[in-house]
């Protein structure tokens, strides 16, 4: 157990720049826009009046906040705490499908691989630990990330409520914060699994390919895809592979659909997370995971480059 | 004594090629082994089987355990470097350190600190920004300070210049190496190991040609530098192999006794490069 939290680990080291670092810098970013916008905001702002001081509208602003109604407040504030998941959701799926493509080949292509093999470490630890930090370890630094921003913009929200003559901790009590931070975690982590066929097919790929691991990740669906059309005159496979990347993003941001009117995605495509666990398409996609994930064991285990 | 390798009719194919002919050997504890061959000639097959890095046929017996089967096993008690470049460059000292103590059963990271500590390798560094002599020398002192029974060692110098590499063999000697333990090397730099080995293997085209202790070795082989008187004496002893120096000619004999050669000239133990020649030209 000790050496299964060593390889996750390991893998948080090696991946830091794209695990962290990445998204860290995307949360900087965007508070140091806001928090300058708003402070050069009055110099931009103009309408056919003329100038208009920003600073000037604040305690109209804040008055008209406080006087909707509480449900309306609350939808407003959640929806702008919910609204980053959609960037960050985004960005972390990328990463993750790079870092699966990589987590196999990688090792071969500086051939660390025989470092880690001269370690008391079994092929199968070694391929579990990746897909466990693809699938909880990369989700659940996301989720940190995107709570430290959320935490951000309600700070952020009671200065702008402080200069409008307010306290503004109805930011506060109507954010309903915990509950957002436990659907943002439990959505980054079942959304990653949704996907695990998919990683795990990716993985299985890096322990295949002898180069360029991006095309054998990716050229056989399209393959596969192209024989479908060609010998059965349809399209089965590439939808399925189509609606499993969508639900992906669609469950990790249901709540954001559910909040706006649930106009956002097509209603047939959008579960909240525990939804999701109770489908037979999400266990299923474990198991094909389970099978590629076999093969990953198996190809790091006997592959002899030589 | 016990055996720590025991080989019996170990081959290899790859396609059509046989990389290794049914070859037979053990090492046993307490052992310095070098395993020297040209390229191509199965070294390096031979070591991947040992650390069940590739499939077989015959028997081989590593710790008294399979190989294929208990890799995992046999990796508590058998350390490997297989060359300097190993090491991956995003990885840092300290992160190196503490992997390897939360990974291996055996490691001992006081002993690990010990000999970092006597480089000028810096806990925060990261490996792509180490030397080429500085990795050698953090893979050296990870290696050291496992408990192992066996090492393995293919190619370790390769590519350091002369001062590490001295060091490297030194150190290991000193500080690794006791009567517990093997040392199985191979390296294309014999005259630099030859005075640490205790038992040769010499191989060519996937088949043993020479497995004997450095004593035997020296016992069997002489070689004597003949005058020019001598010559057809020399020949008539059937020599294994003859070369010119200095205008006088080397003759190298097999199982011939000491008697019959100190009468043709100045007698020397062969250096195992030169006796290695010898065994990779006989019969060609």
């Amino acid at each position: 157990m000790n050496s299964f939290k060593a390889l996750v680990k390991r893998e948080y080291w090696e991946n830091r720049g794209s695990i962290f670092l990445s998204p860290a810098i995307i949360a900087a970013v965007l508070a140091a826009i806001m928090i300058l916008g708003t402070i050069t905001g009055d110099t931009f702002v103009e309408t056919h009046h003329g100038e208009i001081n920003l600073w000037d509208k604040f305690p109209q602003a804040v008055e008209e906040f406080n006087n909707i109604e509480e449900e309306k407040r609350t939808q407003a504030i959640q929806i702008s705490l919910y609204a980053p998941r959609i960037l960050f959701g985004f960005v972390m799926m990328l990463i993750c499908l790079f870092y699966c493509l990589g987590s196999l080949y990688d090792e071969r292509k500086d051939k660390s691989i025989l470092f880690w093999k001269s370690l008391p470490v079994s092929d199968t630890a070694t391929v579990l630990s990746k897909f466990v930090s693809v699938c909880f370890m990369i989700p659940i630094v996301y989720f940190a990330v995107v709570a430290a921003f959320q935490v951000f913009l309600l700070v952020y929200g009671t200065v702008l409520a402080w200069f409008g003559g307010s306290l503004g901790v109805n930011v506060w009590t109507s954010s309903n914060l915990f509950g957002v931070l436990f659907n943002s975690l439990f959505s980054f982590v079942v959304a990653t699994l949704w996907l695990a066929p998919l990683w795990a097919w990716f993985m299985f790929a890096s322990a295949w390919a002898k180069k360029v691991a991006f095309l054998w990740g990716t050229l056989p669906i399209f393959m596969v895809a192209i024989a479908e059309g060609w010998i059965f005159r349809s399209s089965h496979f590439i939808e399925m592979v189509g609606e499993r990347v969508a639900r992906g993003f669609t469950t990790l941001n249901s709540d954001m659909h559910f909040l706006v009117g649930k106009d956002m995605f097509d209603e047939h495509y959008v579960a909240k997370w525990y939804e999701v666990l109770g489908e037979s398409g999400f266990w299923i996609g474990l198991i094909v995971a389970a099978g590629f994930l076999a093969g990953a064991i198996y190809t790091r285990r006997y592959r002899d480059e030589s | 004594m016990s055996t720590l390798i025991e080989a019996k009719g170990l081959s290899k194919s790859y396609g059509s090629h046989q990389a290794l002919k049914s070859v037979d050997f053990k090492v046993e504890r307490g052992r310095i082994v070098g395993l020297v061959g040209p390229n191509g000639a199965g070294k390096t097959t031979i070591l991947k089987a040992i650390l069940g890095l590739t499939s077989y046929e015959g028997d081989l017996t590593v710790l008294g355990m399979n190989p294929e089967r208990q890799r995992h096993q046999i990796m508590q008690k058998v350390s490997f470097i297989a060359d300097v470049a190993v090491l991956p460059g995003w990885l840092k000292v300290a992160n190196a350190l503490e992997f390897v103590t939360e990974v291996h059963p055996n490691f001992n990271l006081e002993r690990a600190k010990y000999f970092l500590g006597k480089t000028n390798i810096s806990m925060d560094a990261k490996v792509k920004q180490l030397s080429k002599g500085m990795v050698a020398q953090l893979h050296l002192a990870l290696v050291m300070s496992i408990e192992a029974e066996l090492l393995v060692l293919d190619e370790p110098t390769l590519g350091l210049d002369i001062l590490y590499r001295k060091e490297f063999y030194n150190q290991l000697l000193t500080e690794f190496f006791d009567e517990g333990r093997s040392i199985l090397v191979t390296t294309h730099q014999i005259e630099e190991i030859e005075n640490l080995l205790t038992d040769l293997i010499f191989i060519r085209d996937g088949n043993i040609v020479l497995n004997a202790t450095m004593d035997e070795v020296t016992n069997d082989y002489i070689e004597v530098m003949v005058s020019k008187d001598n010559i057809a004496q020399a020949e008539a002893l059937n020599p294994v192999m003859s070369r010119d120096v200095f205008g006088r000619k080397v003759y190298l004999f097999q199982g011939v006794s000491r008697e019959q050669l100190e009468v043709l000239g100045e007698l020397h133990s062969p250096s195992v490069a030169d006796l290695f020649v010898a065994k990779m030209k006989e019969g060609k």
